[in-house]
């Protein structure tokens, strides 16, 4: 192979893929930390530097991603000592602002999450069933005892994702719980909006009832079905909301 | 697997022995922070007052010097019994060996308000030494707690004054774990892996039975327990003495 190192072609290769996204997925990453409750009101963030190499981009994009968020309302800054970047919620209610998150995203989109998800849990679902024994389906347990007494719907989100979280360490697969995590992070500021509903809350926590019985019996067909039509209904309803909007 | 004829195979007590000094090792690692950390709350306490996170910073050299000094070690710290510190409702004095080798803090959202894994009691490395007090090897499993990797915990319960303070722990990712008994295991003349009590392969030699999958059929709880070689359908189960992994040994 002829060698051309640090030619321009080659580090065109290994030059970012798409600034304009990275910017794009730090606003969501950092928007749907501030809706979840990850990030409090008044919170500082980390310094530019820090925060950029924790996110792994570079500072240039980060800027660009606060002055997005600073334009969303999410973020304010102050100068000078004692300054930096601080999380601001906007006055308007909490459900507002996410409906107008989920307004961002296309049905497309929608649509192409939820198979991403239905792929991750469906697979976690069938390889856990297999590879599971009693005392491995204790965590999703007692997920779904907290996910029934959850009261409100930023908290049922994010116990809702546990459990998906949960299932794919089950399944022993490292790759798939580190896809679920970055998936949960997109889904979840989402699934608020369809888990206020206590019918709706009541039908996922029978949904992941039958998941656990499922892979506690081995049988890893009707896991995977299970774990992906939980799924799906949870996305067919982000979509039906979306087309509502 | 095939061995080549005239190699002499080491006999199966001689490669238990070898995987239990390997973790032996870790444990080190954690009896060291186990200890310092005792000493630190007894010192604290000797001062009429409670621990701080502030005062958790005393044990960073010591955690730093075993990250570097122990091979296998790719993370160690003190994680507190929620009430312990005076400041905080729960903690981890956490530290891991980044992917470029630099040595870096854990920082985890322990506000349950705000992130749904804040509760880290019901993990097996914490649960285990609390409620038997001994050490205990969690694990394998997937850390998306601390590491996002496929690891082994080995823990120790630390006292203060009699009561349960928290565990010192240590973090070894299954590859490194793997990349250090596999030598062992495909020296053996047949195919062999290694379980822990409940039957999950920690590392294998043996395709039929892959990191993480389960060998199911002999109660290797109760092969521990009674510590001593035993047959199982043509299976010979070599308890590593000391730690709970047995050695599966195929026809």
């Amino acid at each position: 192979m002829k060698h051309n190192r640090g030619g321009g072609a080659r580090r065109a290769v290994f030059s970012p893929v798409d600034t304009r996204a990275r910017v794009e997925t730090v606003v969501r990453r950092l928007g749907d930390a501030i809706e979840l409750g990850l990030l409090a009101d008044g919170e500082q963030l980390p310094g530019e530097s820090e925060l950029a190499a924790q996110l792994g981009v570079s500072t240039v994009t980060l800027r660009e991603a606060l002055m997005a968020l600073r334009q969303q309302g999410l973020v304010t800054t102050r100068r000078g000592r004692g300054g930096g970047s601080f999380v601001s919620l906007p006055e308007e209610p909490a459900e507002e602002r996410v409906r107008q998150r989920l307004a961002g995203w296309s049905t497309e989109e929608l649509r192409d999450l939820g198979d991403h998800w239905a792929a991750v849990s469906g697979a976690a679902a069938r390889l856990a069933a297999q590879r599971t024994e009693p005392d491995d389906l204790q965590p999703l347990r007692r997920t779904l005892e907290e996910f029934t007494a959850a009261q409100d719907a930023a908290a049922r989100s994010r116990v809702y994702g546990r459990f998906h979280v949960e299932l794919a360490a089950a399944a022993q697969s490292a790759r798939l719980t580190r896809e679920q995590v970055a998936l949960q992070t997109e889904v979840g500021a989402l699934l608020c909006l369809v888990l206020g509903d206590d019918a709706y809350r009541e039908e996922v926590a029978d949904r992941h009832r039958s998941v656990i019985s499922a892979v506690q019996d081995g049988a890893h067909d009707s896991a995977g079905e299970l774990a992906e039509g939980c799924v799906r209904e949870s996305t067919a309803r982000l979509i039906a909301l979306r087309l509502a909007l | 697997m095939s061995t080549s004829p005239g190699l002499i195979a080491p006999p199966e007590g001689d490669v238990a022995a070898r995987v239990r000094s390997a973790l032996e090792a870790v444990f080190d690692a954690v009896a060291q922070t186990r200890a310092d950390t005792a000493a630190l709350l007894a010192r604290v306490a000797g001062q009429g007052r409670g621990p701080a996170t502030v005062d958790l910073a005393a044990l960073r050299p010591g955690l730093h010097a075993r990250l570097v000094r122990h091979e296998l070690v790719s993370g160690v710290g003190f994680v507190a019994a929620p009430g312990l510190l005076s400041d905080v409702p729960a903690w981890l004095e956490w530290w891991q060996t980044g992917s470029s080798g630099d040595i870096r803090p854990l920082l985890l959202d322990l506000d349950p308000e705000h992130s749904a894994y804040s509760d880290y009691t019901h993990w097996d490395w914490f649960a285990l030494p609390r409620d038997t007090g001994r050490r205990a090897v969690a694990g394998p499993y997937v850390d998306y707690l601390c590491s996002d990797e496929y690891s082994l915990t080995l823990s120790a319960p630390v006292h203060l004054e009699g009561h349960f303070a928290g565990v010192a722990a240590a973090d070894v990712y299954l590859r490194h774990f793997e990349a250090s008994v596999l030598p062992l295991l495909r020296a053996l003349p047949t195919p062999a892996h290694l379980v822990n009590a409940r039957g999950r392969v920690a590392a294998s030699a043996d395709p039929a039975h892959l990191a993480g999958s389960l060998t199911k059929g002999p109660d290797f709880a109760a092969v521990l327990e009674r510590a001593r070689v035993e047959v199982w359908h043509g299976l010979r189960l070599v308890p590593c003495d000391g730690i709970p992994l047995v050695l599966v040994l195929g026809r």
